[in-house]
């Protein structure tokens, strides 16, 4: 960081936001390509029927509820980036905390997609909301599913409105040093700031307000999708460790997909004495410590599950380690929980590759996670009349695609056309080591 | 205000900025405002500026979020007077978790209601006596003088290691 000067950040950073090459158009269309696959899946399945899909009796969740947790989790790294650690001072997550907070945007939105498409008649949708309607029906709010709606779309918002707030002032940066029509548009974007002291002194209270407000946010709305299970009675899915347990799962991949976005922006860009080795090695640190409150989780499933004798349960997770998804535990168990244990030998999180690779995978477990929670839960219920198994279709496969090419497809617009990282906390950094301390 | 010259000194580093805002206390010179790249503590405590007030906003928004959650779900609740499971009508617990989501929804509207009226945002219209380079890596501070008092404000900013730039 010692060599960075406040001229230097402004110009690598302002430097990413010049005319992208001919390569970067070919990938976003390739992207785009992605998203319209996914979207002609869905459009098929709304003419055609949910029953498109592999869902059945007793698997009446599949992937889209999968897909809708994963996103989900993918997006609570970035709260924990911008707020938990902002407020511990923790001076390490400025490099990384715009990116991080860009990806909790777009991945809770795209989350918040597949409960629609699970719905099947999606033009229903408004009955979750509790507005009038021709039936006279209102919202039951003991339903864990309408927490869920309260949850997701505060955690949208809330989001949403702390990036915005966190972008204000290097909006301002971009339009003092643009011409023309750029300029016109990041004036209208960075609303009249001018880093006035009296604005940085109510910025920086709003600010810390903000990160106190969305740290509880961010650990309530894990909780409140893990009741989505916990709540039911089924066998796997009916215990108190669920909160806590997703909660960390969730953190576990968001910071998997943090070093996976990260270390291709890092090179594109020559991010290098900005998003320092240090900064990567820290994920990767606490990438040991979440993976190590899952398999603690993990084993726990198991001890209790022994422990309560119940046979129900006893049976439900020696299926699940040993029956028709034993791979899909398996990958679950080496990915998340082996895999990151190699981060505690400091020659592997100072190698990109290996902290590139090992990301990929803890991402494709945290995938296989939800997988084996939800298939495996519902799969293997009570009565073994009515257990059962399920696969994706070719039509899930379609929508699971479009879903990751939706949000790469957002993610590299944005960092070409808005600062990647943020200018001003950087700057915070070269001076105080903090960030926006309010 | 009509007649008054306004005057920047510009400055690169922090601490120039704090111990020309000392020094500028001392004269006859009327300080305006800082602009700054960053938020800077040394600045603010060097100023003596009051706590801002945003907070308030926050609280109010968060209380009024708290009774909204609860009277949404039990208003819902109440349409229908079905007893599902065997649970009450109105059931406290489940009902505290849209209390709480909306308490915190309601608290960042308060939060960003507050910010953008306390610090007069959005505004549109071209800022007067301001400089781009202060959203880049210099500090701005700008003054105001009587036009024959200007080359001695000049001369203090310069003292003071700052750049000066005069507003027409």
């Amino acid at each position: 960081m010692s060599q960075l000067t406040y001229a230097s950040i402004d110009q690598t950073i302002l430097n990413t936001l010049g005319p992208p090459k001919k390569y970067y158009w070919a990938i976003v269309a390739v992207l785009f390509l992605g998203v319209l696959i996914g979207g002609a899946c869905w459009v098929y399945q709304i003419f055609v029927g949910i029953g498109v899909g592999g869902q059945n009796n007793p698997v009446a969740w599949g992937t889209y509820l999968i897909n809708f947790v994963f996103w989900v989790g993918i997006a609570h790294s970035g709260t924990l980036i911008s707020a938990i650690l902002h407020l511990f001072r923790a001076g390490w997550r400025n490099p990384i905390a715009r990116a991080a907070e860009t990806m909790t945007v777009f991945a809770v939105c795209i989350a918040g997609l597949f409960p629609f498409i699970h719905l099947g008649r999606v033009w229903q949708v408004y009955y979750m909301l509790p507005i009038p309607n021709h039936r006279l029906l209102w919202p039951n709010f003991l339903s864990p599913l309408m927490f869920d709606v309260i949850a997701i779309s505060t955690y949208l918002t809330v989001s949403t409105l702390f990036w915005y707030t966190g972008l204000l002032p290097d909006l301002a940066a971009v339009r003092d040093r643009s011409q023309g029509t750029r300029k016109k548009i990041f004036k209208f974007l960075s609303m009249g700031w001018t880093g006035a002291h009296d604005q940085w002194r109510h910025y920086t209270r709003g600010y810390l307000f903000f990160a106190a407000l969305a740290t509880p946010l961010v650990i309530s709305v894990h909780s409140v999708v893990s009741w989505d299970f916990a709540l039911g009675i089924t066998p796997g899915w009916h215990t108190t460790i669920f909160a806590p347990y997703f909660v960390a799962g969730a953190i576990h991949s968001g910071l998997a997909m943090v070093l996976t976005l990260m270390i291709p922006l890092r090179k594109i860009f020559r991010y290098e004495k900005i998003i320092t080795s240090d900064v990567l090695e820290n994920v990767a640190k606490t990438i040991v410590f979440t993976g190590l409150i899952v398999g603690f989780a993990y084993a726990t499933e198991f001890f209790i599950a022994w422990y309560s004798q119940n046979i129900v349960e006893m049976e439900s997770f020696r299926w699940r380690a040993m029956g028709d998804y034993q791979l899909e535990f398996f990958i679950m168990v080496v990915c998340n929980t082996i895999l990151p244990l190699f981060f505690l030998f400091k020659n592997i999180r100072r190698t990109i590759p290996l902290l590139f690779g090992i990301s990929l995978f803890v991402n494709l477990g945290m995938w296989y996670e939800r997988f084996v929670i939800i298939i495996g839960g519902v799969a293997h219920g009570f009565s073994p009349h009515a257990w059962g198994l399920y696969r994706p279709t070719g039509v899930e496969y379609g929508i699971l695609i479009g879903s990751f090419c939706l949000f790469f497809f957002l993610f590299l617009l944005f960092t070409k056309h808005l600062p990647s990282v943020s200018m001003t906390e950087m700057k915070e950094t070269l001076e105080h080591g903090g960030s926006h301390a309010g | 205000m009509q007649g008054k010259k306004y005057i920047m000194g510009i400055f690169k580093d922090e601490d120039q900025v704090v111990s020309t805002l000392a020094a500028l206390k001392e004269t006859a010179y009327k300080f305006q405002r800082v602009h700054s790249p960053i938020p800077s503590h040394k600045i603010m405590a060097a100023l003596g500026l009051k706590k801002s007030k945003v907070g308030y906003f926050t609280l109010v928004g968060g209380i009024l979020g708290l009774i909204s959650g609860f009277a949404l779900a039990i208003f819902c609740s109440t349409r229908w007077n079905l007893i599902v499971s065997g649970k009450p009508i109105i059931s406290l617990i489940p009902f505290f978790i849209v209390g709480f989501e909306f308490t915190i929804l309601f608290a960042v509207f308060g939060n960003v209601i507050g910010l953008l009226t306390q610090a007069r945002l959005p505004s549109f219209k071209e800022v007067e006596y301001y400089d781009p380079r202060c959203s880049g890596e210099h500090f701005g501070v700008l003054a105001a003088c009587e036009p024959m008092q200007q080359d001695g404000l000049k001369d203090f900013f310069q003292q003071n290691g700052g750049e000066v730039k005069v507003f027409e």
